[in-house]
């Protein structure tokens, strides 16, 4: 996989479908995008089954654009609403058995290692709460705890979207959903907390209402993954269809959950932090001038 | 039939803020094009919409009432929409793309 893999084969051009002459032609490989650019490229995201309005479809959207070599990234799913539109784009998708994604991808990102050496090759698991907190939590868990460098995005839905409303690890306390008709009756499970203490280089919580930070936070998280260790993002990406939200108040939710319990979080590891600001020119962790010493009131 | 987004130009390309090409959940389908406003003797071009593409959740009206505070998209029948962008006739260029409206229903 490379760029050349999207490439025409001389004098097949003629033949292909407009969207993929304009993907190849006016699409993201090769080139620098980002969010403010949208709307005025094509996206390698296709057309999709995922319903109308669903904010996970947003999320999906934002990461895609977000990773920083398109070109040269595999994304890895499971089972649920997410791996429908993950499929879609022109970015090779491993698809495994329901919740073995992070064991999957941990074998994917050792073997690019192997044959491709220190050239980057991005390796990137979605999938939902259910896929990464549930069935596969004992795999989430492991591949972290050996450091396995790639990214693992939850996709936050706080419910079994795609198989019609069961309670995850991660619904929240007391939620009533069609398959758990008397309310959940155990707390969210803290993933985060999890992914610390598993040693995750970089953990975030984001929610698709900031495009911007989404697409901040994917960056980070693919590039430590590169050489540093695991990386963590759990994204708030609410089902409009389980929780009965109307699509036009889908970012409306999301912003309210977001100042309600879903705040941007972000750890950096320190060598995380070293890594991003020596290797890719990052300003935001270099020490900060010291601030004059305030005078002391008193105090000649 | 069903609801489609359709955005207004003399509305649109009096911001042209670009929030709701960020925050339609599906791809491709709100574009910006620069001539599309400055054509008409706008400052600014305008988004428009793909109505092949768009899915009709209505929450690119509720970014730009909400957001963008401007009130330029509004949820209509795509039959009843005279003109409008599909897929087909859309052109990429360096930093914005162009569209030949066409009828959505004949094509
Ligand atoms: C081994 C196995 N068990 C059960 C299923 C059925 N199944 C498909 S998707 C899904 C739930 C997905 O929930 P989640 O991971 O939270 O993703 P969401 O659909 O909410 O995005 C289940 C149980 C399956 N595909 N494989
Ligand atoms: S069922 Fe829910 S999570 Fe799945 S595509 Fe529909 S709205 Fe999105
Ligand atoms: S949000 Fe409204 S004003 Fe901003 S680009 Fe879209 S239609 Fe135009
Ligand atoms: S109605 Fe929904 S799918 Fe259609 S353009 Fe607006 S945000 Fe996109």
């Amino acid at each position: 996989m490379s760029l050349d893999y999207v490439k025409f084969s001389n004098g097949f051009e003629k033949f292909m479908p407009k969207e993929y002459r304009d993907m190849v032609e006016h699409g993201p490989f090769g080139k620098k995008v980002s969010v403010s650019q949208m709307g005025s490229f094509k996206e390698v995201l296709e057309e999709h089954p995922m319903c109308a309005g669903c904010a996970m479809t947003l999320f999906i959207r934002l990461a895609i654009i977000a990773f920083p070599n398109p070109e040269d990234t595999i994304t890895v799913g499971t089972a649920g609403c997410g791996r429908l539109a993950i499929s879609q784009a022109a970015i090779p998708f491993v698809y495994g058995n329901y919740g073995d994604q992070n064991g999957v991808a941990s074998g994917l990102s050792r073997g690019l290692r192997l044959r491709f050496g220190d050239k980057p090759k991005d390796v990137v698991v979605m999938a939902g709460d259910g896929g990464t907190a549930d069935i596969g939590f004992q795999q989430v868990l492991h591949s972290w705890f050996r450091r396995e460098r790639f990214t693992t995005i939850m996709l936050d839905n706080e419910v079994y979207g795609n198989t019609g409303g069961q309670e995850s690890g991660m619904t929240n306390r007391g939620a009533v959903l069609k398959m758990a008709p008397l309310g959940k009756k155990f707390e969210k499970m803290d993933m985060l907390q999890m992914a610390k203490v598993a040693g995750c280089a970089y953990v975030a919580t984001v929610v698709p209402n900031n495009p911007r930070r989404v697409e901040s936070v994917i960056k980070k998280a693919v590039l430590i993954a590169r050489e540093v260790g695991s990386t963590y993002i759990q994204a708030y990406t609410s089902c409009n269809i389980e929780y009965a939200i109307p699509t036009d108040k889908v970012m409306e939710d999301a912003k309210t959950v977001e100042n309600d319990r879903y705040q941007f979080t972000e750890y950096v590891s320190e060598e995380a932090k070293q890594y991003l600001t020596e290797r890719y020119g990052y300003k935001e962790f270099l020490a900060k001038p010291a601030a004059p010493a305030a005078a002391i009131p008193g105090k000649a | 039939m069903y609801l489609v987004a359709d955005i207004s130009v003399e509305i649109c390309a009096a911001k042209s803020c670009k929030l709701c090409t960020q925050y339609c959940p599906e791809a491709n389908t709100i574009q910006y094009s620069d001539e599309m406003g400055k054509d008409r003797g706008f400052k600014y071009g305008s988004a428009y919409v793909a109505v092949d593409r768009c899915k009709g959740c209505a929450q690119c009206v509720w970014v730009c009432d909400n957001m963008a505070k401007n009130n330029a998209i509004k949820m209509i029948m795509i039959d009843q929409l005279p003109m409008a962008a599909l897929t087909d006739n859309i052109t990429y260029g360096e930093k914005s793309t162009t569209a030949v409206l066409a009828s959505p229903v004949v094509g």
